[in-house]
């Protein structure tokens, strides 16, 4: 179910001349679990767009499943890698939410019973199963946002890629993202996360990936990329460490990015008895 | 905290006296204006004054419109030729003249084929039967349609749209007016730009737009709804954001960037509004006999 992805000294330039990704080399396993952090205009969504084709590299090549991406049209590349866009409103078109969820699917040309599944199981993901009959623009913004989730996450594939996942999601929304992240995780699908939500990302992700001008500036666990010596780099893309990390750091604490890790290592630096 | 401090505390917050004004200091330079409203034209026509390139647009589309025959497009045509090698935009608005091309076929087509009352066909091919009247007319609207749009172009690519606004704002367009004018430009290009993400979003789902016409016509849908669906949003949280920004407040608004302007634009706007409406007035009238 999981595919690995290789980008070799990945160049784009915009015809405007902005050079959005310089010389780019990563390589995501399969089944892992990254996050793509950095600045506006750091290059982050550029950087995915190549990994389904609607974006092809200046220089450089893009595999997906050790095949040149280049070789393959858009339609090819999403029943591989599905992209779930920051802004529900630019794709949301159907009149029921069933229906925007089974568009991926039956594009895909899967056949009907399998669409339904499918439909139920993407819907019952992001908790949207009581709404499938309901006009999706009768939803407010943070269901709308979960049911563009859910519409990529119907098409089962093998890497899945959530933009800004959590904009405009309360707790529970932001708990609900994370339990999807984790299900597809342990299904052994590829995840890609780009967020600016640094405490989201410190709980979820298991590498951060910390882009600067359409560079790579760190690629780490998040204990290592929210390191107190990393932090000049971070602040260099306008990015905080955790709030767990500073402290930890104060204490003299290493490897503390989330709240459970800093209790942890707080419990056991303090003496027995 | 002493106690003089707090019993003016409890007073509230009194505004210091005139004398004790912090005031900027004799050596400090003077603050500096933001870049849109120091930004300077570059060549003469760019630095016309923006109402005056918007009455030479309206002259130009009137003329190109009421004047019938070929004498009102083509001389139009030819000065906008002329314009824009001058302002240096001529290269710029070929995508402009390409984008007439849809439109400049239908006239051709239902001019040509459909052109009532017309007798001199050209050739019959089946059961149609283009006629000479029916192409005349078509080429002539053609002309007519291109030195609209090129007209249009000009005025675009030479004046920036505040400034346009600003400057109509100036002279009295009411603020709504404005808006109006001014939001309609500016949908155009961000119409482009959420059509882009959109596409891109439904091809992210495996929506295939290089297939057949009919997998084409079938992926107008969904890139239709959400086109539609933002620009109703997108105005509804507008007029909020206005509102909300005292868009309806009485008072004048302060006019920051106050544009170039002289005697003599003054006289050629007059002369050319003017002008083209007694061009106008006089072919309806039938009082001017062109070819």
């Amino acid at each position: 179910m999981s595919i690995p992805i290789t980008l070799e000294s990945v160049v784009f330039v915009y015809p405007d001349g902005t050079r959005a990704l310089d010389g780019v080399d990563l390589r995501i396993g399969s089944g892992e679990q990254v996050a793509i952090v950095g600045q506006n205009g750091s290059g982050k969504s550029t950087l995915v767009r190549q990994l389904n084709g609607l974006l092809r590299p200046t220089e450089g090549r893009v595999l997906i499943d050790g095949t040149d991406a280049a070789a393959l049209h858009v339609a090819q590349l999403a029943a591989k890698v599905g992209l779930a866009f920051q802004n529900p409103d630019r794709q949301i078109f159907a009149g029921r939410v069933r229906a925007e969820v089974a568009f991926g699917p039956r594009n895909l040309g899967r056949a009907d019973a399998d669409v339904e599944r499918a439909v139920d199981e993407a819907l019952e993901a992001v908790g949207l199963s009581r709404t499938g009959e309901a006009n999706p623009y009768d939803l407010g913004y943070s269901r709308r946002k979960l049911l563009a989730i859910a519409s990529i996450l119907a098409m089962r594939t093998p890497v899945v890629i959530l933009d800004e996942p959590t904009t405009g999601q309360d707790a529970r929304g932001v708990a609900r993202v994370r339990a999807i992240i984790e299900r597809l995780s342990e299904e052994g699908r590829t995840v890609v996360t780009i967020s600016h939500d640094m405490r989201f990302v410190a709980e979820t992700a298991r590498r951060i990936v910390v882009m600067r001008a359409g560079r790579i500036a760190l690629d780490g666990t998040p204990a290592e990329v929210f390191a107190e010596p990393n932090w000049p780099a971070l602040a260099s893309t306008y990015l905080e460490p955790t709030l767990p990390a500073r402290v930890g750091a104060r204490l003299g604490l290493v490897g503390t990015p989330t709240e459970a890790a800093l209790v942890e290592a707080i419990g056991a630096s303090r003496p027995v008895g | 905290m002493t106690a003089g401090a707090g019993s003016a505390q409890a007073e509230g917050p009194q505004p210091p006296p005139a004398s004790v004004r912090p005031r900027r200091p004799e050596s400090a330079p003077p603050p500096r204006l933001p870049d849109y409203v120091l930004r300077q034209p570059h060549g003469t026509y760019h630095a016309l004054n923006p109402t005056t390139k918007l009455v030479i647009a309206f002259a130009e589309a009137a003329i190109a419109f009421g004047v019938r025959g070929w004498i009102g497009p083509i001389a139009v045509l030819v000065v906008l030729a002329i314009t824009a090698f001058a302002a240096g935009v001529a290269r710029r608005m070929v995508p402009f003249a390409l984008a007439t091309i849809p439109l400049v076929i239908s006239i051709l087509l239902v001019n040509t084929l459909l052109y009532p009352g017309a007798h001199d066909v050209i050739v019959r091919v089946g059961p149609l039967a283009p006629t000479w009247s029916g192409l005349t007319a078509a080429l002539q609207a053609t002309l007519r349609v291109i030195a609209f749009a090129l007209s249009a172009a000009i005025l675009g690519l030479t004046t920036p749209t505040d400034d346009l606004l600003s400057d109509l704002e100036r002279r009295g367009l009411g603020r709504r007016g404005t808006f109006v004018i001014g939001s309609a430009i500016r949908m155009v290009p961000r119409m482009g730009e959420r059509a882009s993400e959109i596409t891109d979003s439904q091809r992210a789902r495996g929506m295939d737009t290089q297939g057949s016409v009919l997998r084409r016509v079938r992926g107008v849908i969904p890139l239709a709804g959400p086109m539609i669906y933002g620009a109703l949003t997108e105005v509804e949280e507008q007029t909020m954001a206005l509102e909300a920004r005292a868009f309806s407040a009485p008072a004048r608004r302060t006019v920051i960037r106050v544009l170039p302007d002289s005697a003599t634009q003054r006289i050629v706007r007059w002369v050319l509004f003017l002008g083209a409406i007694a061009a106008v007035a006089a072919e309806i009238s039938g009082r001017l006999h062109l070819p």
